[in-house]
């Protein structure tokens, strides 16, 4: 192919997004694109096709990117290649989103007619801009009663900044405006740059693993070209591989020649582990390099940590693998051999965010069958010592036990961004204040419609803030946030003693002033949850040394004391091991046992603050 | 093997309680023939397996006292005809009041020496509400007939009766309180019962009361009516030997401890047990496919089984701490292996001592343990 050829075929391509708050219609309106260029017969078509992942489908959100070739003949008789990058809808993963956009020139800002403005809009709305993207706004859900073009475009342009004035009035359920927004994607975001003569850059915005192809990179060629039989080099890591095959999505996997500049595709090249190809990693030409590689590469570091547990002792190599395995498909995972007087072997994992750690562990369940205890989630403190020396703690049992020996303790801050109803401004901000947030900005950004700013323990967030903003709000309030960084705190390590024995899976690390109310709540809760034992066991809430909470399960006295003769003892013993049966989810911590369910509603009562 | 324990089942009530699940029948014209035919032929194809004279005989039921004294004296005749009873043999019947007559008491003389009376309740209440046959004056009254006739007298007495579910009009009982209980306990005492029975009410598959809707913790809760047997009894001169057992010194049922001590017994008559060589059997349950079984000439056995070693320990382990004496860790180890003595012994050291005592010598439970024991076993299976 000549340059020339090349240079045309350039012209045509348009690399977008779709961005939108959740729920605002992002999958049905790409459902919709596809459906109307042919890409996929309507008879193919799963609802919301990118939303690829069994799990991702139930919670209704995405988390995956699944990007999809679409061809487009516009108004003006040329036929147009349309790369539609879909990006992740959770604050969890921004850091594929953003990785996502930059593999796009433009994007899609999707906003609900009737809803107006939310908390990702904003987000996702400066990311794009950020990355200099043509933005194509388009109000949907027009059909709707309740929706209100002239207040949202309002609302854009006085939150956002951005030109509302030219948005598309579009219904992605009924298919209005659908037509609209395929011909502006191609007059209004511009074609893609790059030389095919220039060395090979590619930049992987997102891969996942295969079980017979191993690693397959989504990538986005800026120049150059790649081929098959091409040796290329991935810049961060360094290492080297065979190209074996490259394609396209239609929006399956379709094999092609060559990737061009401006192109989207996947390469597969024999990479055994997701660790070898991560988000944001440039490809270049192992022979002829690139001089840098494209900005903007970070190693994705989780800031949630938490420890997992097989139920059954036994089962830990089987957690070990299917961890391995799980990491292979979520690089993003990170786990670590640890172990629990209380709970025995296991890892301390860490995630990008709360919903990540769900996710992972509802993961390892379905596909690899591990039943495991979760402890409660935990952020990574900055532990200055009297000694000038520094620790990192990703669980509380990290905390120095002498307690003098601690100058400092700091703790992550994020910047939470909220968008609400006047009405519930005050709620709100007595949630924030509770979980020890710190004012920072409020203002209306629409008649009856507020941005309120705090910034807030990272902690405090990941306990259950956003479920007690939901109920306090009644889910009108939408919420982004920053990491902003390390602030020291009065932090204070709690211990949960059970007969007398403290049981590290229940420690945590709270602010001094919230101890005995969490201490009180935990207490009462596990009071609640581990079944009479055969004794009276204590359990204590305790700083140190110093106990602060005690309470007690009272000892059994329920039971049905029968006769057993001779003709009993068979039917006896059934009926034993049928109770026995019964029983098997049971933890054993010392001479107690521990319902699985304890572990877990640790994590919620947590934040109940004793109320 | 070498079973020196027989136990005789008679099949027959005179009406049937809702809570039983035993193996009984109203009597039908010919039955009671029927029965001691076929007892014969089975105690004449079992008597080789007893090398020995037997210690004890245990007739139990159903209703023994449902035989009228003739079919007594055939009944008797039978086993004396087939068994050898060694000198000083524990010989237990069980009676029910409102069917023991002084000519039961006759009949037995020289040969039963035991009675163990199903009284259940001395309030007439709680008879009627368990369906029982007889009244309390009727219950007083066997009682004391068994005590005064000289016979070692046993009293059954059930607790944890829960507030009757049933709306039909009738005056409903309310369910049994301490005081209640206390009574039972008190009266039974004071008629000169050696030997006191006291089990909870279990509701058990397919019995009438299975049917009815009790409300959850009221059958599960008698732990407060227990702990007051465990402590009144002893007050009296009773010693609790067993989980439900408890007897003045030199009462206690040395048929009922060779079962705990996962000892070898015959078992004759329909749906009755045996215990021999390792294998427990049971024969068929009701009285005619027993009848037929017998006269084919054939064993009227329609289950069998034999543990493997590991769950026969821990079968037998259970069985011993029902039992005060508990385990003697030697003759277990002689009889199971010291692999399993060392699980076992391993097993029952998260239990605290409050609830377990257990050396080098033997593992059994206090008083406190007899009252979670379910639980206790629980672990070792």
């Amino acid at each position: 192919m000549d340059r020339a050829i090349k240079i045309d075929k350039l012209k045509k391509i348009r690399n977008f997004s779709i961005i939108a708050h959740v729920d605002h219609g992002k999958s049905t309106l790409a459902d919709r694109l596809i459906e109307s260029t042919h890409t996929v017969e309507g008879r193919n078509m799963k609802s919301q096709l990118l939303d690829m992942l069994e799990l991702e489908r139930e919670r209704g959100i995405t988390i995956k990117l699944v990007p999809v070739r679409m061809n487009y003949e516009a108004a003006d008789g040329e036929k147009y290649v349309l790369n539609l990058i879909d990006t992740p809808g959770h604050v969890d993963f921004n850091y594929e989103v953003s990785r996502s956009l930059a593999a796009c020139e433009g994007a899609v800002l999707v906003v609900d007619a009737a809803q107006g403005v939310e908390a990702q809009t904003v987000a996702n709305a400066y990311l794009a801009v950020e990355q200099n993207l043509d933005l194509v706004p388009v109000f949907n859900k027009i059909d709707l009663p309740s929706a209100s073009p002239e207040r949202v475009a309002r609302e854009i342009e006085e939150v956002i900044g951005l030109d509302a004035s030219g948005a598309i009035l579009a219904s992605a359920k009924d298919g209005t405006g659908v037509s609209e927004i395929l011909e502006r994607i191609v007059t209004d975001i511009r074609p893609p740059e790059g030389d095919p003569d220039k060395p090979l850059s590619a930049l992987i915005f997102d891969s996942v693993y295969d079980n017979y192809r191993g690693v397959i990179s989504y990538v986005r060629v800026v120049d150059g070209e790649i081929r098959p039989g091409k040796t290329v080099s991935f810049m961060a890591t360094g290492e080297v591989y065979d190209v074996e095959e490259v394609g396209v999505f239609t929006p399956a996997m379709s094999p092609v020649e060559s990737l061009g500049p401006g192109e989207v595709g996947y390469i597969v090249a024999g990479i055994k582990s997701l660790a070898d190809a991560s988000v944001g990693d440039t490809i270049t030409d192992t022979r002829k390099p690139a001089a840098s590689p494209l900005p903007g590469y970070r190693r994705v570091k989780p800031v949630v940590f938490c420890g997992y547990y097989p139920i059954e002792r036994e089962e830990i190599n089987a957690l070990r693998d299917a961890l391995e395995k799980l990491q292979i498909n979520d690089s993003a995972i990170t786990f670590e051999p640890e172990s629990s007087a209380a709970l025995g072997f296991g890892f301390r994992c860490g995630f990008l965010g709360l919903l990540h750690m769900e996710i992972a562990k509802e993961r390892l369940y379905r596909e690899f069958g591990v039943e495991l205890v979760a402890t409660a989630p935990n952020v990574v403190y900055q532990i200055k010592l009297t000694d000038g020396g520094v620790i990192e703690a990703r669980r509380p049992s990290d905390f120095p036990s002498d307690v003098s020996k601690v100058d400092e303790v700091l703790e992550p801050y994020i910047r939470v961004t909220i968008f609400l109803p006047d009405d519930y401004v005050g709620p709100t901000m007595q949630l924030s204040q509770e979980k020890r947030g710190a004012y920072v900005s409020m203002d209306y950004i629409a008649q009856g419609r507020v941005r309120l700013v705090y910034d807030l323990p990272l902690a405090e967030f990941i306990m259950d803030f956003h479920d007690r903003l939901k109920s306090a709000t009644r889910g009108y309030a939408s919420l982004d946030y920053d990491h902003i960084g390390y602030r020291a705190s009065d932090l204070v390590k709690v211990d949960i003693l059970i007969q007398e024995e403290p049981v590290d899976a229940f420690s945590f690390i709270c602010h001094r002033d919230a101890a005995y109310n969490r201490g009180h709540a935990v207490a009462t809760k596990l009071k609640e949850l581990i079944p009479r034992q055969l004794f009276e066991v204590p359990i204590q809430a305790a700083i140190g040394k110093k106990v602060i909470v005690r309470t007690n399960v009272k000892a059994l006295r329920k039971d049905v004391l029968a006769k057993c003769y001779g003709g009993d003892v068979t039917r006896k013993r059934k009926l034993l091991e049928k109770q026995k049966e019964g029983k098997k989810r049971m933890k054993q911590v010392g001479r107690v046992s521990i319902p699985q369910e304890a572990f877990m509603a640790f994590m919620d009562v947590s934040g109940d603050d004793g109320k | 093997m070498n079973p020196r324990s027989l136990y005789v089942h008679v099949p027959f009530c005179e009406s049937k309680c809702p809570y039983c699940a035993f193996a009984s029948a109203v009597k039908r014209p010919g039955d009671e023939e029927a029965y001691l035919r076929s007892l014969m032929e089975e105690a004449a194809s079992k008597s080789g397996i007893a090398e020995d004279a037997l210690l004890t005989l245990y007739i139990g039921g159903g209703t023994p006292t449902a035989l009228s004294p003739d079919a007594w004296h055939e009944l008797t005749a039978i086993i004396g005809g087939t068994f050898r009873l060694a000198a000083g043999a524990e010989v237990t019947a069980e009676a029910n009041p409102g069917t023991l007559s002084r000519g039961h008491a006759e009949t037995w003389r020289g040969f039963v020496n035991r009675v163990s009376v199903g009284v259940q309740s001395f309030d007439d209440d709680e008879l009627k509400f368990l369906g029982r046959a007889h009244d309390s004056g009727q219950a007083a009254e066997a009682v004391e007939m068994c005590v005064s006739a000289g016979f070692e007298t046993s009293v059954d007495l059930m607790f944890g009766l829960p507030e009757d579910p049933r709306q039909d009009g009738r005056p409903k009982y309310r369910g049994q309180t301490l005081r209640g209980w206390a009574a039972n306990l008190r009266r039974a005492v004071g008629l000169g019962a050696g030997h006191i029975s006291a089990y909870q009410l279990t509701i058990e598959p397919g019995t009438p009361f299975s049917g009815l809707n009790f409300p959850k913790h009221a059958l599960t809760d008698g732990y407060l009516p227990y702990r007051y047997a465990q402590w009144y009894l002893p007050r009296k001169g009773y010693v609790q030997y067993e989980v439900a057992s408890f007897s003045k010194p030199g009462c206690e049922s040395r048929h009922n401890l060779n079962y705990w001590a996962d000892g070898e017994y015959i078992g004759l008559g329909p749906s009755a047990w045996s215990y021999v060589g390792g294998t427990r059997s049971q024969n068929a349950r009701t009285l005619d496919e027993y009848a037929r079984m017998t006269a084919e000439g054939k064993s009227a056995s329609v289950y069998e089984e034999s543990l493997p070693p590991a769950q026969a320990a821990r079968q037998a382990a259970v069985l011993a701490l029902r039992a005060r004496d508990g385990i003697d860790w030697r003759s277990f180890g002689e009889r199971h292996g010291n692999a399993m003595k060392d699980e076992i012994a391993e097993k029952l050291n998260i239990f605290p001592k409050s609830l377990l005592r257990n050396d080098s010598h033997r593992a059994s439970l206090t008083a406190a343990g007899l009252r979670v024991a379910n639980r206790v076993w629980e672990e070792m299976i």
